[in-house]
């Protein structure tokens, strides 16, 4: 019997700490230096009139990059985490396969195309950013909350309810911390994909950090579509890692 | 302390208690006995509502238990279920803590009864206050299971099968626990198992259960002397009856008290005489010293008081 084999939850959450000190270091260095590249780009791309992204300030793109990232996230968190909620309770069983098929279809459905057909409805800028955005995100909330939830041990249900635990006591104090680092992943997913997906917002006005990728594309100013995307790598690495220190975190009870 | 009268539950077409009369008395270590399917574990769930009865009445306290939400009778209850199903995110001290703190005792007064359950069911509270349960064995994680339904003081025990899936060092172990328990606290048990072994050494009364009806309801010396019918005799196992009889009698009930001189071997005044019997043929013994509770002799136990 090993009784007490202490495992070791710091050296997870440790490893995903220094990862997340390492990204952020590396991004803030970028973005810093950024603004002063103007040579280093016009080195690399001599024939380039203009090598260095000026019309917005690179500060600006990435806090609104990140601000259209987060906003349609966290509505996709509260409509995907909610509807996982209530198809797992009795009273909304019924109506499972009817939100999973929803949610499908809203993330078969291109973003490119929810760009599209929500401008002519909706006008240019943050709006149809944010709905395709959102949109794309409910399915690997959905799917991760209702199967974290359903992959709570029945016994630890079973017993929260002898014990006497209402409803929703049960929900928030055992179901919902379980499935946590299951939601947790989805979200993670959602978000990685979307630091991506978001640059392509710039095509309908949204300030975001694919503003240089598009400028760039239809200028032919390959100087501007590196830069963009190099600080939505960053960006992504970051957020990933920010992701990777809260999941080693939350799972400390499971790291033995 | 709760009462069944005529009650009856069914499954759709498909009865699984029909017609049940019961009393359980404050303080009984009532053991609910019957094979896979024969509603026993229906009948405790009854008790604290996790199943609602179709007809009769069931009283708690003398109350109906519908006057009651099923939370507030459910904490009133301890519940311990052979699954054990300890919350896996909630350290030991959290686990213990579950029914203190859904009743919002206060921190300080949740501590103190931590660590006199801990104490109680001879776990080391300093190692474990912190652990998680995946980091104890099933035996240590079932004594959890034990002290989280005693944590807040409940006037009824109930217990599904508790000691069903630990090996047998455990499972004794747990079983000697239970029965301290119950003599040091008083609380009334109902307790279910389909091993007649373990309901002769704990109970005060066995309900012995077959399709939904009590087929007898005694304490274990009566089942064993005066089984009601052959289906409780098939149930007591024929070929080692009188082996069982001899498991609910204490040494002390049958030894010559006062003969001290002493024997090649010695058994203890509060252990059964299957034990003593056993002790005899394992050794070679025709007599042992009988000990009282501080290890002096208090008489002599003989072969032929065990036979004859």
């Amino acid at each position: 019997m090993s009784a007490l084999a202490q495992p070791h939850p710091a050296s997870r959450t440790g490893a995903a700490m220094r990862r997340l000190v390492v990204a952020l270091t590396l991004f803030g260095a970028l973005l810093v230096a950024m603004p002063f590249s103007r040579s280093l780009f016009a080195w690399l791309f001599p024939r380039l009139e203009r090598p260095l992204y000026e019309q917005h300030g690179f500060v600006a793109l990435v806090l609104a990059h990140l601000g259209l990232v987060a906003a349609s996230g966290l509505c996709a968190v509260i409509v995907g985490m909610g509807a996982a909620i209530f198809v797992t309770r009795p009273a909304g069983r019924e109506f499972r396969s009817l939100i999973e098929t929803l949610t499908a279809i809203a993330q078969t459905f291109p973003p490119v195309a929810v760009l599209a057909l929500s401008v002519p409805m909706i006008g240019f800028g943050f709006g149809p950013a944010f709905l395709a955005l959102a949109l794309y995100s409910v399915l690997p909330i959905c799917e991760n909350t209702i199967s974290g939830i359903e992959g709570v041990p029945p016994s630890a249900m079973q017993a929260g309810e002898g014990l006497g635990m209402t409803p929703h006591e049960r929900l928030f104090r055992v179901e919902l911390p379980l499935a946590a680092p299951i939601i947790l992943a989805g979200v993670r997913t959602s978000f990685s994909i979307n630091i991506g997906t978001a640059a392509v917002a710039s095509t309908v006005g949204a300030v975001s950090l694919g503003a240089p990728i598009i400028i760039g594309l239809n200028g032919n100013n390959t100087a501007y579509v590196l830069q963009g995307a190099l600080l939505i790598t960053g960006l992504a690495l970051v957020v990933d890692a920010a992701f990777e220190a809260i999941q080693a975190r939350l799972q400390r009870w499971n790291a033995g | 302390m709760i009462r069944f009268s005529g009650v009856s539950k069914a499954y759709g077409s498909l009865s699984v208690i029909e017609g049940l009369d019961l009393e359980i008395a404050r303080g009984e270590f009532c053991v609910l006995i019957g094979a896979s399917g024969s509603g026993k574990s229906t009948v405790l769930k009854l008790i604290n509502r996790l199943e609602e009865h179709d007809s009769g009445e069931i009283r708690f306290a003398g109350e109906e238990i519908r006057s009651f939400r099923p939370e507030v009778i459910r904490r009133r209850m301890g519940y311990a279920i052979q699954s054990i199903g300890l919350f896996p995110h909630w350290t030991i001290e959290d686990n213990v803590a579950t029914v203190p703190r859904l009743l919002g005792w206060d921190e300080l007064r949740i501590g103190r009864r931590v660590d006199e359950l801990l104490a109680l069911l001879d776990l080391d509270a300093v190692r474990i206050r912190r652990a998680y349960p995946h980091q104890l064995s099933g035996g240590q994680q079932q004594r959890i299971g034990v002290a989280r339904a005693l944590a807040a003081d409940p006037d009824v025990l109930l217990m599904d099968e508790p000691f069903g899936a630990l090996d047998p060092i455990a499972r004794e172990g747990l079983q000697a626990e239970i029965a301290r328990i119950h003599r040091a606290t008083g609380k009334t048990i109902v307790f279910v198992t389909h091993d007649i072994d373990e309901a002769l050494k704990l109970a005060t009364r066995i309900v012995l259960i077959d399709k939904g009806r009590i087929v007898q309801a005694a304490p274990p010396r009566e089942v064993l002397s005066a089984p009601a019918n052959d289906f409780v005799r098939d149930f007591l196992g024929r070929e080692d009856h009188g082996l069982k009889l001899l498991s609910v009698e204490t040494v002390a009930e049958r030894m010559r008290a006062g003969e001290t001189a002493p024997a090649n071997g010695s058994i203890g005044a509060g252990d059964n005489l299957r034990h003593a019997l056993s002790k005899m043929i394992a050794t070679g013994a025709k007599r042992l010293s009988v000990t009282g509770s501080s290890g002096e002799i208090v008489g002599t136990l003989h072969l032929s008081d065990i036979v004859g």
